[in-house]
Parts: C-alpha cells; sequence; structure tokens
C-alpha cells in the first residue's frame, strides 16, 4: 500500500505542479489564448466535450445503465482503498504477551528447525506473519519425496511446531501447512 | 544512563546472548556521547533488544520478564518493552 500511495501522489503532485505553472504562465496572456481555449490548447477538446454531455446528463438524470454501473464500481474501489488507508499497518513482530515481542525472522528460524526434524521432510520454508493480538501467523512449505504418507507427514509437522514453539513460549495463531512433492536429488536433505 | 543500565541488566539475564540491534531500524540510543546499541529509550517506552541464547534455559516470556524486573527500578514510569530480534545456537 505504501507504494501505492508513492505512486499516487507523485503523480498528483506532478499533475498540480504542471496545472500550477501552465495556469500562471496563461493567466499573463502570452500566447494570446482565452480561458474556452484551454481544452483546445491542451489537446484535451475531446475529453472536455465527453465530460460536459456527461455533467449535462447527471444534471438531468438521464445516465445510461452502463454509467451508473461504472460510477458505482469507482465508489466500491473508492471505498475499499479508503478502508485499506485507515486500516492500521500489520505489526512487523510477533506479539507474546503484552510488551513481550519475537522479530518474525526469529520465529520463522525456529519454525523451520522444527520442521526439518519431521520424519519424511526434505526442506522446508516458512513465512511468518504478525498480527495485532498475542501469536503468529506461520505459513510453511515442506518438500517430501513422492509417494510418502501426507497426511501423517502434516499432522506430524503440525505437531512437531506447535510443541516446538510452545515450549519456547511463542504462541501460534494460525498454522498453514502446504506439503510439495520434490525431488530428493534438488532438496536439502535427501533422506530422513 | 538508563540505556547504558538496562543493557547491562540484560546481558546480566540468564539466556540472554546479546543485545540485538533491531531488525528495521537500528536499536540504539545516544548516551553520554557514545552510542549504546539495543535499547531505545523515548519519555514513554524503554525498548530493550535482544538475541537469546540456544538452547533456552527457560521460555522467552520467562526470559523477558526477568529482564523488566531486573530494569524497572530505572525504567521509572516508562512503558518497557522487550524484543527478541534473534536466536543465538550455543555448544552446551
Amino acid at each position: 500500500m505504501r507504494v501505492f500511495n508513492r505512486i499516487v501522489l507523485i503523480l498528483l503532485f506532478a499533475g498540480l505542479f504542471v496545472l500550477g505553472v501552465y495556469t500562471v504562465v496563461y493567466s499573463f496572456n502570452l500566447f494570446g489564448y482565452d480561458l474556452e481555449d484551454l481544452p483546445r490548447a491542451l489537446g484535451v477538446s475531446g475529453f472536455y466535450h465527453g465530460l460536459e454531455t456527461f455533467v449535462e446528463n447527471v444534471e438531468s438524470g438521464n445516465l445510461s445503465v452502463l454509467t451508473v454501473i461504472t460510477l458505482v464500481v469507482i465508489a466500491l474501489l473508492g471505498l475499499i482503498l479508503l478502508i485499506a488507508e485507515l486500516k492500521p499497518p500489520a505489526p512487523r513482530r510477533v506479539r507474546v504477551q503484552r510488551g513481550i515481542y519475537v522479530s518474525r525472522g526469529a520465529v520463522a528460524d525456529e519454525v523451520v528447525a522444527a520442521a526439518e526434524r519431521t520424519p519424511g521432510v526434505l526442506g522446508t520454508s516458512a513465512r511468518v506473519k504478525a498480527r495485532r493480538r498475542p501469536g503468529a501467523q506461520v505459513n510453511l512449505e515442506a518438500r517430501v519425496r513422492r509417494g510418502e504418507d501426507t497426511s501423517a507427514i502434516q499432522s506430524n509437522l503440525r505437531r512437531l511446531v506447535r510443541e516446538h514453539l510452545a515450549q519456547r513460549g511463542v504462541p501460534v495463531s494460525k498454522l498453514n501447512v502446504k506439503l510439495v512433492e520434490a525431488d530428493p536429488r534438488r532438496t536439502k536433505t535427501r533422506v530422513q | 544512563m538508563l540505556a547504558r543500565a538496562a543493557v547491562q541488566a540484560a546481558l546480566a539475564t540468564e539466556g540472554v546472548h546479546s543485545m540485538g540491534r533491531g531488525r528495521f531500524v537500528e536499536a540504539a540510543t545516544y548516551e553520554g556521547g557514545e552510542k549504546v546499541s539495543g535499547a531505545v529509550v523515548s519519555p514513554e517506552e524503554l525498548e530493550i533488544h535482544i538475541v537469546v541464547r540456544y538452547p533456552l534455559p527457560e521460555p522467552i516470556p520467562e526470559i523477558a520478564r526477568s529482564i523488566m524486573e531486573r530494569v524497572a527500578p530505572q525504567a521509572g514510569d516508562r512503558k518497557t518493552v522487550v524484543v527478541v530480534d534473534d536466536l543465538e545456537v550455543t555448544e552446551a
């Protein structure tokens, strides 16, 4: 969202700058233009006429169904962006208890350490998301040999990761485990 | 001298390997003409960044609570926050 905000603000400020400079230059009548000629001078006559027609249609209550749908979609998009903007940013650290936090990287390292001790797992990668309430959301991807009993490995993984983190006092609010079949020659561990 | 006292208290706590440096922003305070890494002091809050020793002598919340108890006399009315930046594996 921050990158999106920056792009929008850069475009907005660039537009305001260009418009401001253009208006000041225009106001001195240096090039003999009238304000009515501004759309033509900018090369946006077609757009201007379309806008005029649109405003006339709005005033007379004569909008097509497609226009109404488009306006509703724009309004909804604006509402979604407004809500996204008003939402407080996601915390960077995992809250353990009041005043106690663990970095996401440290939690991910612990998850990987526990997962790689699970029988049948050849390699893992973990992503940890912090939440406003205590506990981490863990997305774990484990690579296993083709033909393994995936349900047994998955339940084992869940149990071991939860136990491991519980021993360290790090609560897990959500644990997503995804098993991916992989060629043992291309994984960190060949046999487990 | 609060940052220095907090760092000394944290390092004296069992299970603390070293002071953390912060993951995104450097965790340090300029105090007495030098930089004290691992503690961020503000008028409302004292933030202590640590690297804990693995295997852990006790769960992370217990280690954090010990640090909080140790720095409480110096912290005064400030809210104390302990952040575990990393875990360091050491030979048993």
